[in-house]
């Protein structure tokens, strides 16, 4: 598939004080942001937040196909993925310091990544298969960190001043999924469902704080409904079909803490150009289409818009 | 330099992906399968993945293979002379569907008034 895209997002995040962030909520908000940027299946999208403590903006998108080929003389089929990914975080929070005085942190993260993604289809019947992969993504993160109000003891007097933090990571993670998918055609019309599982492994580097130079293990899940049917409409003697869909995504082993949410619905429609075509007769490429979407969660809204291909 | 040259290689490489198809002398047409014909014209055959077919009106069975059941799809359709069909899965209604192959450039061929089977039999496998 195809992604380009953004989508904005609301969090809650009730932080205390500067004393209750520890290392582990720094690096687990740093590999939070990468996952959620480059996990298979997430696709793309532009998420802002507003909350009185706290306000984001997060955009990724990527550039990507992932097809299925197939393997002649066995039932299963081949399955591969390519991306390139961009993300990027604008995370404000508003603290209260040690010594009961306002501590502002404004954090700004961005991600490079390029994700490549093998495994096997397996057709049960033909509406149900499973589809088993492994990704690997290599990731490049760079964090500016300004602490505004922290209270730096000078002899004689305390003084409030600003502080500013540059940090790079750089991580290899590898994600094995799991994609359960069903379809099935009524007239037509199209409904698929599809049921998806993200174990990820993430092992981090950082020359320049220790901090970030981490292993890290975590879990996505991800459900997904599109119904699809006919337009009238024609391209190049090519069908438009209109589609809405439902997406459901839940980030299991995030803290709230970590990017202010957890998980959110997605719900939306759009149109498909049928151009049915076989890039280097190898794999088909059914569809070209374009969609939008609105977010809605406990702790997360906003908006999606973007180009799919599949 | 060397960058060059590989980047060369690669798009030399890509734009010969697709072949313009050869066919055999005569009134013949081609078809390609990703899953096994099996039957030719109301005769069983050892499964093939490509033929040279005869122009006019022909009819194949194919099998779709599932880990609980297989599918055998019969086609029947008029092959027009010096033309390529291709039968795949598409997430159509039906399991398979037959297309006319045609090359675009050396980069992409795209598949063009499908044809559904006439019925897809299932079997438990």
């Amino acid at each position: 598939m195809l992604y380009g895209s953004m989508l904005s997002v609301h969090a809650a995040s009730p932080v205390d004080g500067v004393s209750s962030v520890t290392d582990r909520d720094i690096r687990e908000s740093a590999i939070a942001f990468v996952n959620t940027s480059t996990t298979p299946g997430l696709e793309g999208a532009t998420i802002s937040l507003d909350k009185a403590d706290r306000q984001s903006e997060q955009w990724r998108a990527s550039l990507g196909f992932a097809a299925e080929f197939t393997l002649r003389d066995h039932i299963y089929n081949g399955f591969w993925g390519l991306a390139a990914i961009g993300g990027s975080l604008s995370d404000k929070i508003d603290l209260i310091g040690d010594a009961g005085q306002p501590v502002h942190l404004d954090i700004t993260r961005n991600v490079v990544a390029l994700r490549g993604s093998l495994g096997l289809s397996f057709p049960i019947n033909e509406y149900f298969k499973l589809r088993p992969y492994l990704s690997l993504i290599v990731s490049d993160m760079r964090s500016n960190t300004i602490v505004d109000g922290l209270i730096i003891p000078v002899p004689a007097s305390n003084t409030t001043t600003s502080v500013t933090f540059d940090t790079s990571a750089q991580m290899l993670s590898t994600v094995g999924t799991i994609d359960a998918l069903y379809s099935r055609w009524y007239g037509d019309n199209r409904l698929e469902l599809v049921a998806e599982y993200n174990l990820i492994y993430t092992d981090s580097f950082s020359s320049d704080n220790p901090i970030l130079s981490t292993i890290a293990w975590n879990h996505t899940v991800q459900a997904k409904s599109r119904y699809s049917g006919p337009t009238d409409l024609t391209t190049e003697g090519r069908p438009w079909r209109w589609n809405g869909y439902v997406n459901y995504t839940s980030y299991i082993s995030n803290d709230t803490i970590s990017l202010g949410y957890k998980n959110f619905f997605d719900v939306g429609g759009g149109l498909d150009w049928e151009i049915n075509i076989k890039p280097l007769d190898w794999f088909g490429w059914q569809a070209l289409g374009i969609r939008a979407g609105v977010i809605i969660g406990q702790d997360v809204d906003g908006f999606n818009v973007g180009l799919t291909a599949r | 330099m060397n960058i060059r040259l590989i980047t060369l290689f690669i798009i030399l490489s890509l734009a010969a992906c697709v072949q313009a198809p050869v066919f055999k002398a005569g009134n013949y047409a081609s078809i390609q399968s990703n899953y096994p014909i099996v039957k030719v014209n109301g005769v069983d055959v050892e499964p093939v993945y490509s033929l040279d077919i005869d122009a006019g009106e022909n009819s194949l069975v194919i099998i779709y293979n599932t880990y609980q059941y297989d599918y055998h799809c019969s086609f029947t359709w008029e092959a027009m002379a010096a033309t390529a069909y291709e039968v795949t899965d598409q997430e159509n209604r039906e399991p398979l569907t037959l297309y006319r192959w045609v090359r675009k450039n050396g980069l992409w061929a795209i598949r063009m008034d499908p044809v559904h089977p006439l019925r897809c039999v299932r079997d438990a496998r």
